[in-house]
């Protein structure tokens, strides 16, 4: 389902159309995905047209971009000073 | 299966990879540098579990290659874009002269697995069908 609206938006319809469900059941599940922040629902008439929220990855992604470069220079530091230490040791 | 980049990291060490290596599978070591807390069992299908403060990675591994290649899955408990085991996190120890280039690379599992195979997402869509009473 995230697949199908990652790059169009669509009425619940059109979704429904493929998957071997009641469009009533597949309106469940985009409520589902839309209450945990991964569509945004718009109405246009009696339609509800639903589209993925590219923010939703971006944030996770974000958090990762900052995570992993400074745990790495920590990595470092804590390798090159546990080393400096044994060397130390045994002069 | 083409599966997307989420972040790339590298740093240079000074020391080799079989010295860096105990820091990606102990416990005591890896929250040296990061997390607060770890359960890891440096085995493919062993967990891997971090606690980043108030944060929880989980996963397993999936490759363990002393001195120079780990990668184990990681996901959030609770995060519906992240779930435990949707993503992977390779790390690659690749030896230059005395030091060690640390390549780490962290991926989205290919939709096709995430949409049909990969357990947690699979979890998640079973949730969802129970939701929807189908």
């Amino acid at each position: 389902m995230l697949k199908l609206v990652r790059s169009n938006e669509l009425a619940v319809g059109q979704i429904a159309t493929h998957f071997p469900i009641t469009q009533q059941a597949v309106s469940q599940h985009l409520h589902v995905l839309e209450r945990a922040g991964l569509l945004t629902e718009r109405r246009e008439g009696t339609k509800r047209l639903y589209a993925f929220r590219p923010e939703s990855l971006d944030a996770v992604r974000n958090v990762l971009a900052d995570l992993w470069p400074e745990a790495l220079e920590r990595l470092k530091h804590v390798v090159e000073t546990a080393k400096s230490k044994k060397h130390g040791q045994t002069k | 299966m083409n599966a997307a980049e989420i972040v790339k990291a590298t740093v240079r060490i000074a020391a080799s990879p079989a010295e860096v290596f105990p820091y990606l599978v102990d416990p005591s070591l890896i929250v040296q540098w990061i997390g607060t807390w770890a359960d890891l069992n440096p085995q493919p299908g062993g967990v891997f579990a971090l606690d980043m403060g108030d944060t929880p990675a989980r996963g397993s591994y999936i490759s363990v290659e002393p001195p120079d290649r780990v990668v184990f899955t990681w996901g959030i408990p609770g995060n519906e874009v992240l779930p435990p085991g949707s993503s992977t996190v390779e790390i690659l120890l690749k030896a230059d002269g005395d030091e060690t280039i640390v390549e780490l690379t962290h991926r989205e599992l290919p939709s096709e697995m995430l949409s049909t195979h990969q357990a947690g997402w699979d979890e998640c869509v079973e949730k969802l069908r129970q939701v929807a009473g189908t």
